[in-house]
């Protein structure tokens, strides 16, 4: 017989039970991917719908074509995330293989384990950008860039320690033996050193490597040191140093919904690029004077606040004029016009796999190399074969054409520079950054009279001297 | 199964608590939650963690059907011990309800490994921990361990065959042990004369509660535990560690399941095979000797019998230590 106090504990039951029940979508409320995507939406000014967006990469984790491999949600909160290059198509890479973490996952902490946030770091890209088959393992060794960055003064800051510890008497020559991270060259050449010790403040050190150690290295001039956060500064570390353009506030520009727009410190967008322009190299040089009797670093004084407005009578490359030397500093008109690598060499900045002593003897690039001497015209050479290396440049870097039969400059060291070709008898230039073209001059035919063994850019300053 | 009228004494929550229909209701919301989880859940090495990690954050209610399988499953861990101890306490283990009491130790034992092999399908960095040393275990049987070693884990060391195999025995082998043994068990009871109960006073009038009323109490027993059970698993749902890799098992400290956490506390100060086998089956074995000591006599069905304190005590002294070797172990890790 069903008595009150049976209903009264039905009823008690089934409220519960309907509490539960009704608690279910309150337990599932809106995940912060849902957020993120509102917000996407909201950003862009377009209705789109919340959804889990997945990738299925068509390389495995190991860098080789499969069919088996995982799905990734990570765009489902990264939705608007540009895309990285051109050649790292998001669709066939996916973002784990870079960038490691959960990639099922769309709980955040749950997603970022494992997270490598920039992958180009020094200290992980073997297992990112220099994973065997990606950019290391190739029997070209131009190819294997991670091994060569590892190498070059833009990594060790080899000449800088040895300098400063040969000043202070803590070596007897200027050969270096130390450098920020160690490396071995298994083939040196007769100007290199076959290797390099970790420059480690021991109880041994003098005070000036310590002072040097202390205010010179941190939030410097290496690529495994993160940048000091400030403005004109901002970059990342390792490849990114450079492939990852940051703005002078390093704020964020770009759609992913989960980046903070207004936190400095993020670059300017997710994208790499080979077309670097000044303001990236400007961010590790150009940013002020060491001295190396006091061993202090003083910033230029001559920057304004960033995003301030430029004068009204500044010409339109105003900032670039502003901001590329600093007041002291004397150059040519193509020397600010340019940008640095429309003249300096993928080996000159990131090495070609020797441990150069210093910059003075790894920098080759002159002004004789494309301008020529009063004895002789700049070096050119024909691309005949489909596989050279400038080709690939052009092609990555995308601001300027070069095809199998261009005729192109030479550096001393056998390096075609594809951005610099002849063209109907006339030496053209295209700027790497925005694919400007300048006619360039020759010495001879000219009133130059500078003689073939003074070639340093000092020596051409004399005549050439831009006046701001 | 429940005869039409069944005695009154042993059918309140006063007498039983409730558990073992507990703990019946945990295993089928448990087998209901896993046949749903089954449809997501990837048995493979490489796959098994990702797929839980795409249960809980895509697959839609994932996350709370798996949080629902989680706690049910620890209910009924819980419900099984307070249901034993209500047996020893009211004396429910003596004949002839001995067969059942061995069916119930067994089913316990199938829970616990049952609860176990579920612990390890998650494959976070703590359950492969516990996977290793509870497998390794396995080696230190004398004679058949390297057997016993490969009948279970499937290869030399962990690897794919292992998580293939306990996915095998976690929803098949298991379950049909564990839901083919409770069906028996249930039976037993209804063969073995219904719950334990004092002997009948003669001259005074039996009182008896009718089938639908045991059955309304287990319904509203269902409700409640399904409503509560739910709303836990909203509030706290299971975590789930950072993602086991094989190669560095072992190397920072993580906790055996609750309900292992004595064997854990064992194994640090007592050889493997003493911490892992001799002392727990002692315990084991001690339990099953109980309908074999105490047979016959007052105090059957009574809670805490003065008649029969020597088998409460023992088992209490047994709970009491199982108790504070946990909570050793606990705040050890800690």
């Amino acid at each position: 017989m069903i008595t009150t106090q049976h209903a009264l504990i039905f009823l008690l039951a089934s409220l519960l039970l309907a509490l539960a029940v009704a608690l279910l979508p309150w337990g599932q409320v809106e995940r912060e991917w849902q957020a993120y995507q509102r917000a996407y939406f909201a950003g862009e000014n377009t209705a789109g719908e919340a959804a889990v967006r997945q990738i299925i990469p068509r390389l495995g984790l190991d860098g080789q074509l499969t069919t088996e491999t995982r799905p990734e949600l990570c765009l489902t909160c990264h939705l608007g995330l540009e895309e990285i290059s051109p050649s790292h198509p998001v669709e066939t890479f996916g973002c784990i293989i870079c960038h490691g973490g959960l990639g099922l996952a769309l709980d955040k902490d749950q997603a970022h384990t494992g997270l490598r946030p920039n992958p180009a770091d020094l200290s992980i890209a073997e297992q990112s950008c220099g994973q065997t088959g990606c950019h290391a393992g190739h029997t070209d060794p131009s190819r294997n860039h991670l091994e060569q960055v590892t190498r070059s003064l833009q990594a060790t800051y080899a000449g800088s320690i040895a300098l400063v510890r040969y000043t202070f008497g803590a070596q007897k020559d200027l050969t270096p033996h130390l450098g920020i991270v160690g490396a071995v060259d298994p083939q040196p050449l007769p100007q290199t050193v076959p290797a390099l010790a970790v420059f480690a403040l021991t109880p041994d050190s003098l005070p000036a490597e310590t002072q040097f150690a202390q205010n010179c290295l941190e939030g410097g001039c290496h690529l495994t040191e993160p940048a000091s956060f400030q403005p004109y500064r901002y970059r990342a570390t390792g490849c990114a140093a450079c492939h990852v353009l940051y703005n002078d506030e390093g704020l964020y520009t770009g759609s992913d919904p989960t980046l903070p727009r207004d936190e400095p410190g993020h670059p300017a967008r997710h994208q790499l690029t080979t077309a670097i322009p000044f303001s990236q190299c400007n961010h590790c040089h150009n940013r002020g004077n060491y001295s190396l009797r006091g061993m202090t670093f003083t910033p230029r004084p001559d920057l304004p606040p960033v995003g301030a407005p430029l004068p009204a009578t500044m010409p339109p490359e105003g900032r670039r004029l502003r901001e590329y030397y600093q007041p002291i500093g004397q150059f040519t008109l193509c020397e600010w016009e340019l940008d640095c690598i429309d003249c300096h060499t993928q080996a000159e900045a990131m090495g070609d796999g020797h441990l150069w002593p210093d910059q003075k003897t790894m920098q080759y690039v002159q002004c004789r190399t494309c301008h020529g001497t009063l004895s002789e015209p700049p070096a050119t050479a024909r691309i005949t074969d489909p596989n050279d290396p400038a080709l690939r440049l052009a092609r990555l870097n995308g601001h300027y054409s070069l095809e199998v039969g261009d005729e192109v400059i030479v550096t001393e060291r056998g390096e075609k520079m594809g951005g610099v070709q002849q063209r109907d008898g006339q030496l053209v230039q295209f700027g790497k950054v925005d694919g400007r073209e300048y006619n360039v001059p020759l010495v001879q035919g000219s009133q130059c009279q500078q003689q073939p063994d003074q070639q340093e850019s000092r020596y051409c300053h004399q005549c050439h001297a831009y006046e701001r | 199964m429940l005869p039409a009228q069944n005695p009154a004494h042993s059918a309140g929550l006063s007498y039983t608590l409730g558990m073992g229909g507990i703990a019946v209701i945990a295993a089928l919301l448990t087998t209901v939650t896993g046949a749903l989880l089954m449809f997501y859940y990837e048995p493979t090495l490489s796959g098994a963690y990702p797929s839980l990690v795409f249960i809980d954050s895509v697959v839609s209610s994932g996350r709370i059907v798996r949080a629902l399988h989680y706690w049910a499953a620890q209910v009924m861990v819980v419900a099984m011990v307070i249901h034993t101890a209500r047996i020893v306490f009211t004396g429910g283990y003596r004949p002839p309800r001995d067969v059942n009491w061995f069916i119930g130790l067994g089913l316990l034992l199938v829970t616990l490994v049952w609860n176990f092999s579920g612990y390890v399908l998650r494959f976070d960095a703590s359950s492969i921990w516990a996977l290793l040393v509870g497998t390794n275990l396995l080696k230190e049987v004398p004679g058949i361990g390297s057997t016993l070693y490969l009948i279970i884990v499937g290869d030399q060391a962990l690897g794919p065959a292992t998580v293939l195999r306990f996915y095998t025995w976690h929803v098949f082998g298991l379950t049909l042990l564990g839901l083919g043994g409770i069906g028996y068990h249930l039976w037993r009871v209804r063969v073995d004369g219904g719950l334990s109960r004092p002997d009948w006073t003669a001259g005074q009038p039996g009182r008896f509660v009718s089938r639908e009323t045991i059955l309304f109490r287990e319904a509203m027993m269902a409700l409640f535990l399904t409503g509560g059970l739910i709303i836990l698993s909203i509030l706290v749902p299971p975590q789930l560690g950072p993602s086991a890799d094989l190669n560095r098992v072992g190397s920072q400290p993580v906790q055996a399941p609750w309900f292992f956490l004595a064997i854990q506390w064992l194994l640090r100060y007592v050889p493997p095979l003493w911490g892992g086998w001799i002392i727990p089956l002692t315990g084991l074995v001690l339990l099953a000797l109980l309908p074999l000591l105490d047979r016959r006599g007052p105090g059957r069905g009574r809670w805490f019998a003065r008649e029969r304190w020597q088998p409460q005590a023992a088992f209490a002294g047994l709970l009491l230590l199982i108790l504070v070797l946990s909570l050793l172990e606990l705040f050890q890790v800690k």
